[in-house]
């Protein structure tokens, strides 16, 4: 469950004539996710819902607002007064509050995270990265041994049809095959939430459908004791977003995203891509953004 | 790929292999048609030019006779233990330098707080050429390796720090990220992803660090000692030697080449992962 209260955040940033100037990239979002549901952050770009993903990760700060996975702060809320001003400042002098910590390695969360140029590291090989990955969620604790660690890793591997590839470096990979051992790097640490940046922007179509499908399948029961896992992902594209989610919430145009509607799928899975209910949803979404497009040009000239 | 089959071979029995593939990758260049033709060409030049008397051979000794001082020095000067003196001078300069420029670098990269102190420090004392520092290095230390040590490790330091600091802060905040949300604490970053990042562009400074080693090395010796190669090459100036000068130029070049040969071996075993591309 992520609960995210009243989060915004702004930026400052320096225009043409060289003058600070401040831009909010997210104003005052709302938002409950329920587990197990997977849900899509829908908009034009620069609409600050790559923000709000980083901020529900827990990778950007939000100035103001808090978010909540399971009930446990995910960043804990910015100073309102001098004296929380002075304590805050002492406590993160040298390192920023983003940080897990300086020598020790604590997962703040159940989640994990895939980005469109697919993060995984290109100085370790495909089964490297998974091993890199579940060896920081098992810190601190007694963890498994490397051993049974490569054996888990190798599992996730074949679960993505990557069973061939555990010792090939991900420059040898193809765009398809880095983002599918992003997925199984991901899945193996068996998150409750993924979230995902533009997941599958950078794969070409067929592949892209592929993956689709593949994610659908892999979430189910993929999560702590076969609950399905949620996920959380950012999207340009409409069909995607509809043909994935349970719901879509639809972006206002940015600077200063709001969230514009809250649009629900309540389809039966396995869907099929051309169904009726989804093609009306996807031109009901797509009349949105047209509006909201149209809007923006008769004010700016 | 051939990735794997090449660590087929395990134990004792990979030094020849290693070495095998070291040979390939270092004189690879060498022998190619074109290239052996040039050298050829210029070798028969200094060779016959001088005999010719086109350009006198005070001035430029023949190929023979600069083999035969070599030879010469080799059995009758010492050439060895000179060359050892300033290898064995070299690395240690190279290893202190090394040891805290990457460390600095790296801690630079990484916060800004330790940047905001320490990087215009180096910004005031780098442009300061380092032989400069000679005349007080030679007040402070004497006339001895330590002084050697010092004014190599001052040529070395400044380019492995800034390409170091320069390659951790180039890190690709994506990789940061990805590693962030499994966990990974500021320590395992630093290992794990800024140094593997920065890793390319610290070989590369270790390259410019061995050159500027080098010339800090000529300067050093020049200065005074009683051994290593740059006191021979001051001596063949005092006694006006040039067979014995180019004796000292050639195996200073060979060193440079041999030691860059080397960083580029390892670069390419330990960076398999950038080979691909």
């Amino acid at each position: 469950m992520i609960e995210a209260r009243g989060i915004s955040k702004f930026f400052s940033v320096v225009n043409e004539q060289g003058l600070a100037e401040g831009l909010t990239a997210v104003l005052n979002v709302s938002l409950s996710i329920p587990d197990g549901a997977v849900v899509s952050l829908l908009g034009p770009s620069g609409c600050g819902k790559s923000t709000f993903l980083e901020i529900l990760a827990g990778l950007q700060a939000p100035t103001d607002g808090q978010v909540r996975i399971d009930g446990k702060l995910v960043l804990e809320p910015l100073p309102s007064t001098r004296k929380e001003m002075e304590d805050y400042k002492r406590r993160y002098r040298f390192i920023s509050p983003l940080a897990n910590g300086v020598f020790s390695n604590h997962p703040r969360h159940d989640i994990a995270m895939i980005f469109q140029d697919y993060a995984i590291f290109p100085w370790m090989t495909a089964i490297q990265n998974i091993i890199f990955a579940l060896k920081l969620r098992v810190a601190g604790a007694k963890g498994p041994g490397r051993a049974e660690m490569a054996e888990k890793a190798r599992y996730y591997l074949s679960k993505v049809g990557l069973a061939e590839a555990e010792n090939k470096y991900p420059s040898q990979l193809s765009g398809g095959m880095r983002q599918r051992l992003a997925l199984a790097r991901a899945l193996a640490v068996e998150p409750k939430i993924i979230l995902m940046d533009e997941p599958f922007a950078a794969v070409d179509a067929l592949q892209r459908e592929k993956l689709q499908d593949d994610l659908l399948r892999l979430r189910e029961n993929a999560g702590a004791g076969g609950a399905p896992v949620s996920i959380v992902m950012v999207s340009h594209d409409v069909q995607e977003a509809v043909y994935l989610s349970d719901e879509v919430i639809v972006f206002s145009p940015g600077p200063g995203g709001t969230i514009r509607n809250r649009i629900p799928v309540a389809l039966a899975r396995p869907r099929a891509r051309t169904s009726p209910e989804l093609v009306e949803i996807q031109e009901r979404i797509f009349a949105i953004l047209q509006y909201d497009l149209n809007q923006e040009s008769m004010y700016s000239i | 790929m051939v990735i794997t089959d090449q660590y087929a071979t395990k134990g004792i029995r990979r030094v020849p292999v290693e070495l095998g593939g070291f040979a390939k990758n270092a004189l690879g260049n060498f022998f190619q048609p074109g290239f052996l033709c040039l050298l050829i060409l210029l070798l028969l030049l200094w060779e016959l030019l001088p005999q010719t008397g086109l350009v006198p051979e005070s001035l430029l000794p023949r190929l023979s006779t600069v083999a035969a001082t070599f030879w010469n020095m080799l059995l009758h000067k010492d050439l060895a233990l000179h060359v050892l003196y300033s290898l064995g001078r070299f690395f240690a300069a190279f290893g202190i330098a090394v040891a805290l420029a990457v460390p600095l670098g790296l801690l630079m990269g990484w916060n800004a707080k330790i940047r905001a102190v320490l990087l215009p420090l180096w910004q005031l004392l780098a442009p300061i050429p380092p032989p400069a520092w000679a005349p007080m290095t030679i007040i402070i230390f004497g006339v001895s390796s330590g002084m050697h040590i010092f004014l190599m490790s001052i040529g070395i330091f400044y380019p492995v720090l800034f390409n170091t600091y320069q390659g951790v802060k180039d890190t690709d905040p994506r990789y940061l990220a990805s590693a962030r949300v499994f966990g990974a604490s500021e320590f395992t970053l630093l290992r794990r992803v800024y140094f593997p990042h920065a890793f390319g562009a610290v070989i590369m400074s270790l390259k410019t660090g061995v050159a500027m080693g080098l010339v800090m090395l000529v300067i050093g010796e020049a200065y005074g000692g009683r051994m290593g190669i740059g006191f021979l090459l001051g001596q063949a100036k005092d006694y006006f030697l040039i067979p014995d000068m180019m004796v000292c130029m050639a195996v200073l070049g060979f060193i440079g080449w041999f030691l860059i040969e080397i960083l580029k071996y390892v670069e390419i075993k330990l960076a398999v992962w950038k080979v691909g591309r």
